[in-house]
């Protein structure tokens, strides 16, 4: 059995595998399937300061080793989710990451102040259409990413403050040091690539919004990359994801820089997929004859 | 709800482009009319897996039936005696018919047969009066007759007349009932427009009817949010877990 803690600014997670937002909900689905405290986290569906429903359906779509979504951000509201989810999840020793998301950075200043000292962590989303960036993503503009850290941070005088990036943009590393000059006490990456699908039958995008996040496995080896650029510009922790489907995939971002990961869509692929992660990891140390999995961060050999 | 690898006992073809896949899940996991599950295609290309509805239950052995339609399906068509497939089951709420209700009407076409078939499975040995309409397109479509047959009464149309009555299935149940063969519940599934004339038709009658509707689906489980449907109080319901079957007078269709 080897020792598969980290640490992540100053939050002990008892393994370095976290849900990743939008694809586990508040957790209590997957609880009726296996009792998710043995996660290391769980990144909850983005909140916004009022409840939104979100956009039509079709909201998801397939292509060969990825998946296409545009959910629209549908959830109950912070303050729903501090009244009525809150507490169960306390009560599931997890390391809750509360996910937030808003229309303008007044929004992203609220919500931070509402879940301060409330959760273990805050994770920006700043890859969804924002008034600040005229209805572009916060996430494009390394001065924006800057700014939402900035005002987020300054909210949070409890809760560490991770910045989730967006890989749509010009430069991974520039964006991960505009979150670590903003204030970020870490950030995660990737958020979802956008892409479109295409019903030929109909002539139409399948998604209903047209464009969609991709995610999966085939988006990998491009998280991974990035992963590594920013990991190497900047100080503070990264959490790695994108396309992570089993241990090995898991240990490629460690190595890569990452502290921790998140595991997103492979939820769907199997439902047991982040408790085989879990094991899969301590397979791997045991017989490679690894103690500290976090020994393991940050060991890649470049050619 | 379990995650179980289920090993593929029989793949054949059963009508022009419908398929029908047993599998022993390796233990008895109850199943109740109506509920689905969701399948891998046996292609780790396709991260997302089918929801398929559960046609029958008998032991550990399942069986789903499946029109050919994209990828997916016609991978899974492929997948030969032996082989392992994750499958996670059982999904949604299902139908449910009530002790009051004793004549119970089914309206469905298309692959909206299959979970119909699942309800007279469970409720004709329980001695409910099951009345079956029943929509194919045309005569090589039509499969699963001799489940059907296990209605009290099976009335079986195509759209042009190539068999049965030449008309909907919707229009046949109208029919029926307007010669005074009421039921106590209405249970259907089938493609969107069927649903909607039947809402339609079911709406100044004070008749209990139940749809399953279809939605693409991310998680199977309620946690993505990714399949839901419009209901009348103008919020979302999730079609997985809320569903998929519904009240028709509560949702938008
Ligand atoms: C609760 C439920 C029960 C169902 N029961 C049956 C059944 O018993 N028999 C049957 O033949 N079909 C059934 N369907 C429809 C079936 O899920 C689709 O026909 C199937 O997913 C198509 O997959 P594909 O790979 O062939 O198509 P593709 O177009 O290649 O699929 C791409 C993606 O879209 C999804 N998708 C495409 N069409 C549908 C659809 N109509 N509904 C939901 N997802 C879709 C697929 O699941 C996949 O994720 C059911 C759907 C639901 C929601
Ligand atoms: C259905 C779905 C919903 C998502 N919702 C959110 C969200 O609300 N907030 C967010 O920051 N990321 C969201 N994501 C992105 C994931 O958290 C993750 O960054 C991405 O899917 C890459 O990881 P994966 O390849 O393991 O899925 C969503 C992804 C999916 C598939
Ligand atoms: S498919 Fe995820 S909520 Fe229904």
């Amino acid at each position: 059995m080897a020792n598969l803690s980290v640490e992540l600014c100053g939050v002990n997670l008892k393994n370095p595998v976290i849900g990743a937002s939008g694809t586990v909900g508040f957790g209590r689905e997957f609880d009726e399937i296996y009792d998710i405290s043995v996660l290391g986290g769980i990144s909850t569906k983005g909140l916004t300061l009022e409840p939104r429903l979100g956009n039509p359906v079709p909201r998801i779509a397939e292509s060969r080793g990825v998946i296409l979504n545009a959910v629209g951000l549908q959830n109950p509201g912070v303050d729903s989710f501090i009244e009525k989810d809150l507490g169960w999840l306390k009560s599931k020793n997890v390391a809750i990451i509360a996910n937030v998301a808003g229309r303008t950075l007044e929004d992203y200043a609220q919500i931070c102040a509402k879940l301060d000292g409330l959760v273990d962590m805050i994770e920006l989303n700043i890859s969804c259409p924002n008034v600040r960036a005229g209805g572009m993503a916060l996430g494009i503009k390394p001065e924006n990413v800057f700014e939402v850290s900035k005002i987020t941070k300054a909210q949070l005088k409890k809760t560490p403050l991770m910045v989730k990036l967006s890989p749509n943009v010009e430069s991974i590393a520039t964006n991960a040091r505009a979150a670590q000059e903003g204030g970020a006490d870490c950030i995660s990456l990737i958020n979802t690539l956008t892409g479109m699908a295409i019903d030929i039958e109909r002539r139409k995008p399948i998604i209903a919004n047209n464009t969609g996040g991709v995610s999966g496995a085939g988006v990998k080896p491009i998280a991974v990359r990035m992963v590594y650029e920013a990991a190497h510009a900047v100080s503070i922790p990264v959490v790695g994801m994108g396309g992570i489907t089993c241990a090995e995939d898991a240990l490629e971002f460690i190595m890569a820089g990452a502290t921790a990961v998140q595991v997103g869509t492979a939820n769907f692929t199997d439902t047991m997929a982040m408790p085989k992660i879990i094991q899969g990891l301590n397979a791997w140390c045991d017989k490679h004859g690894v103690k500290n999995l976090a020994e393991l961060r940050d060991t890649l050999i470049l050619n | 709800m379990k995650e179980v690898l289920a090993t593929v006992l029989e793949n054949k073809r059963i009508a022009e482009n419908i398929q029908s896949l047993t599998f022993s899940t390796g233990e008895v996991i109850p199943v109740r009319a109506g509920q689905f599950l969701n399948i891998s295609t046996g292609n780790g290309v396709h991260l997302l897996r089918r929801p398929i509805a559960v046609c029958k239950a008998e032991g550990e052995n399942i069986t789903i039936c499946f029109q050919l339609k994209g990828e997916g399906t016609h991978q899974l068509a492929l997948v030969p005696a032996g082989a392992k497939l994750s499958v996670l089951l059982p999904l949604g709420n299902g139908f449910f018919v009530k002790e009051s209700e004793q004549k119970v009407a089914l309206v469905a076409g298309g692959v909206g047969i299959f979970p119909i078939i699942s309800v007279i499975w469970e409720y004709a040995p329980k001695g409910k009066q099951i009345h079956s309409y029943i929509g194919f397109r045309n005569r090589s479509a039509i499969c699963c007759l001799d489940e059907l047959e296990k209605s009290t009464a099976l009335t079986v149309t195509t759209d042009d007349g190539s068999y049965g009555l030449h008309m909907n299935a919707v229009q046949a149940f109208v029919a029926d009932m307007d010669r005074g063969n009421v039921p106590d519940v209405v249970l259907s599934c089938g493609p969107t427009p069927m649903l909607r004339a039947l809402q339609a038709a079911m709406q100044q009658r004070d008749i209990p009817c139940y749809v399953s509707l279809e939605e693409r689906m991310g998680c199977g489980i309620g946690a993505c949010l990714v399949c839901v449907c419009n209901q009348t109080n103008g919020t979302h319901a999730r079609v997985c877990k809320d569903g998929p079957v519904f009240n028709a007078k509560d949702v938008q269709l």
